[in-house]
């Protein structure tokens, strides 16, 4: 009896804790949301206000209004959808590589893959920008993009293949024997049957290119082809007398909400997969 | 074509696969005529052309992207070289401006060296006490689960970033308020936040001492004493507090440490905890002499990948301290400063070199890890 309800209260308790740690890890987004819908004075007011008392839409009606927030969504969309194409579609070839065919020079051309891992992607940072100023691709898209199509992304392709080894081999021999090629046993066997791995690869690419902003910063130099991040963290400018919070705020909810979408329905894969990933060493 | 950037990438990018395509062609073939050479059997030069086919674009991409601005940048590290002008030789003298006469640099590393000490362990630590809660096997689990991954999937998005800019404020900032509310309706909360304030000052002011040379900043704090009743975090406003923001931050977006604690946790066999409890064990002493043992392979990765991680952070101090001159460079990371020394003069050369320190100080870091984990990693216990 006694046991019981220590055991009860014990549930309890780790309930109230739970719920005080989600509260806090999930304030930043809901005071984000609260601001966005406050008017200019409520969001500088000094007493806390924790819900506008009436909802006011004019910070969304600024930001929707501001033709360079529209550009930089349409920008954000245009890089991450093409960056994330050819980034996916090159990392399940390369996957391939490494777990359906064996050929002299895998294991060693996988382990220096991995290593790469190490590297910091900010290190190369500076020669790369040599680079392409050198075949002058500075103020366009493509230093962003056409890297990834080399298979960018180490640990995304560990992720893929990890999946990949599992399928049973034989599928892959009878198809050898009716007369199917590699390329096809690629695109017409294994790629169906790993859907939910391709699908949380292509997650976790899309919120790295979303979120990206140091290369925008360094390659897209005009507001003609600024991407969210950059231009959200503009609005913000440290001379303005008072900041036009709620409208900087609208801005950043917008700029979140394909995030959110698409963790909503990719939640339980990238869950799991983190643990995959992470597990390799 | 320039005047049209979305034709001029999507022209690049079919370009891209043309190219690619043909390479690995190339590359298959190259492979496949050596395997041949080899004397191999037929089977085996085909998987061979497969093999290379399916993995050179990666291969082309690493040599690209990877091997050749690596050695390129090598090489001028040793050099003085500016976009526009001749690169010439100046050997290690980069190096040494670096060592021995860049302040900024020298903060940079104490910086990085002060996020590593403070903010990892309170990292891992909080994404373990997390882990630990979550490994009950309560109802609805996997809610929390996912509120607490969310600020990995959203934290380093510029725009969540300015949110706690605004919390961060001292004046009306959120934060703050709430901090000074609670300190006036519950006195030993005061107390708390007074004792940390002081302690977190002492501290920073120490650091930043180190970095700067005098230690004035120290002796402010010192002779004004213990703070004042009405004192909250300073935390966008003074050098004192800066770094303080960005750990904030780093134990926020703890989420996928704890997530790889869970894996941990859930591979120990319950037949041991349930052991322990039939031999009267209570709760902390389970997790003491069982738990912490059994995830300290755990604690080594995430030391591992958190380490670099921590050597890499930009987009905080980016956002929160870009444009906020004086005080910056109290925050900057190494990543942060390299971009900064690099860009501000278009300084290739230096920046060369400091991107090579940062790789040598990453390669040093991992290397002594993985000489000392077996001091205190406990594998095969199971």
């Amino acid at each position: 009896m006694r046991k019981t309800v220590l055991h009860i209260t014990g549930r309890v308790g780790l309930y109230i804790l739970l719920t005080a740690a989600s509260i806090l890890m999930a304030f930043p987004l809901l005071w984000m949301l609260s601001t966005s819908f406050k008017t200019l004075q409520e969001a500088n007011a000094p007493k806390i206000i924790w819900v506008p008392s009436e909802i006011s839409l004019d910070a969304y009606r600024n930001i929707l209004t501001d033709s360079d927030f529209i550009i930089a969504y349409v920008n954000s969309t245009f890089y991450a959808g093409l960056a994330l194409a050819g980034t996916l579609l090159s990392i399940a070839a390369v996957a391939y590589a490494f777990s359906r065919v064996n050929w002299p020079g895998k294991n060693i051309v996988f382990a220096l893959m991995l290593s790469t891992m190490m590297i910091p992607a900010q290190a190369l940072i500076v020669p790369q920008y040599v680079f392409f100023n050198a075949i002058d691709w500075i103020g366009t898209f493509n230093p962003l993009i056409i890297p990834g199509y080399f298979a960018g992304g180490a640990a995304m392709v560990f992720l893929l293949r990890q999946s990949m080894i599992q399928i049973p081999i034989e599928l892959d021999e009878s198809a050898v024997i009716d007369g199917a090629n590699h390329i096809q046993i690629w695109w017409e066997i294994i790629m169906p049957l790993i859907k939910a791995p391709l699908a949380t690869v292509a997650t976790f690419l899309f919120i790295g290119y979303w979120n990206n902003l140091l290369g925008p910063l360094l390659y897209a130099q005009t507001t003609k082809l600024y991407t969210l991040p950059v231009y959200v963290a503009q609005l913000y400018n440290i001379n303005n007398a008072t900041q036009p919070w709620p409208t900087i705020m609208a801005a950043a909810v917008l700029t979140t909400v394909p995030l959110f979408i698409v963790f909503f329905f990719a939640q339980r894969f990238i869950l799991e997969s983190v643990v995959i990933s992470g597990m390799k060493g | 074509m320039k005047q049209h950037p979305y034709i001029y990438t999507l022209l690049w990018a079919f370009g891209t696969v043309a190219f690619i395509a043909l390479s690995s062609y190339l590359v298959g073939s190259l492979a496949r005529f050596i395997s041949k050479l080899a004397g191999q059997s037929r089977q085996r030069q085909e998987n061979t052309f497969a093999g290379y086919f399916f993995a050179s674009p990666w291969i082309v991409g690493f040599l690209i992207f990877v091997v050749f601005p690596m050695v390129a940048s090598l090489y001028w590290s040793f050099t003085d070289y500016r976009i526009g002008t001749p690169s010439t030789w100046i050997g290690l003298e980069n190096f040494i401006r670096l060592l021995a006469a860049d302040r900024e640099f020298r903060g940079s590393l104490i910086n990085t060296l002060f996020l590593t000490l403070f903010g990892l362990p309170l990292q891992i630590g909080f994404a373990l006490f997390l882990a630990v809660l979550l490994n009950r096997k309560l109802r609805g689990e996997r809610v929390f689960r996912m509120t607490f991954y969310l600020p990995v999937i959203l934290g380093f998005n510029a725009a969540v970033l300015l949110c706690w800019r605004l919390m961060l404020n001292a004046g009306n900032g959120i934060i703050d308020q709430i901090i000074r509310a609670a300190s006036r309706a519950f006195p030993p909360f005061g107390w708390l936040n007074r004792a940390s304030i002081y302690v977190v000052e002492i501290v920073n002011g120490f650091f930043l001492g180190l970095t700067n040379g005098n230690y004035t900043l120290l002796n402010n704090v010192y002779e004004t004493g213990f703070p004042a009743a009405n004192r909250v975090p300073m935390w966008i406003q003074t050098p004192l507090w800066t770094k303080m923001s960005v750990i904030l931050l780093m134990v926020w977006g703890c989420g996928s440490m704890m997530l790889i604690f869970l894996a941990g946790l859930n591979a120990i066999p319950r037949e041991i905890l349930e052991a322990a409890e039939v031999d009267g064990a209570n709760n902390w002493q389970q997790f003491r002499k069982i738990v912490f043992p059994l995830v300290t392979p755990y604690i080594f990765y995430n030391l591992v990948v958190g380490m670099i991680a921590t050597l890499q952070i930009f987009e905080p101090i980016y956002v929160l301290y870009r444009d906020n001159q004086p005080l910056a460079p109290s925050a900057y990371s190494m990543v942060y400063y390299l971009y900064q020394a690099t860009f501000r003069f278009n300084e290739i050369g230096y920046g060369s070199a400091i991107s090579w320190l940062i790789l040598v100080i990453i390669a040093i870091v991992t290397f002594v890890q993985f000489r000392w984990q077996n001091r205190w990693v406990e594998y095969d216990l199971i």
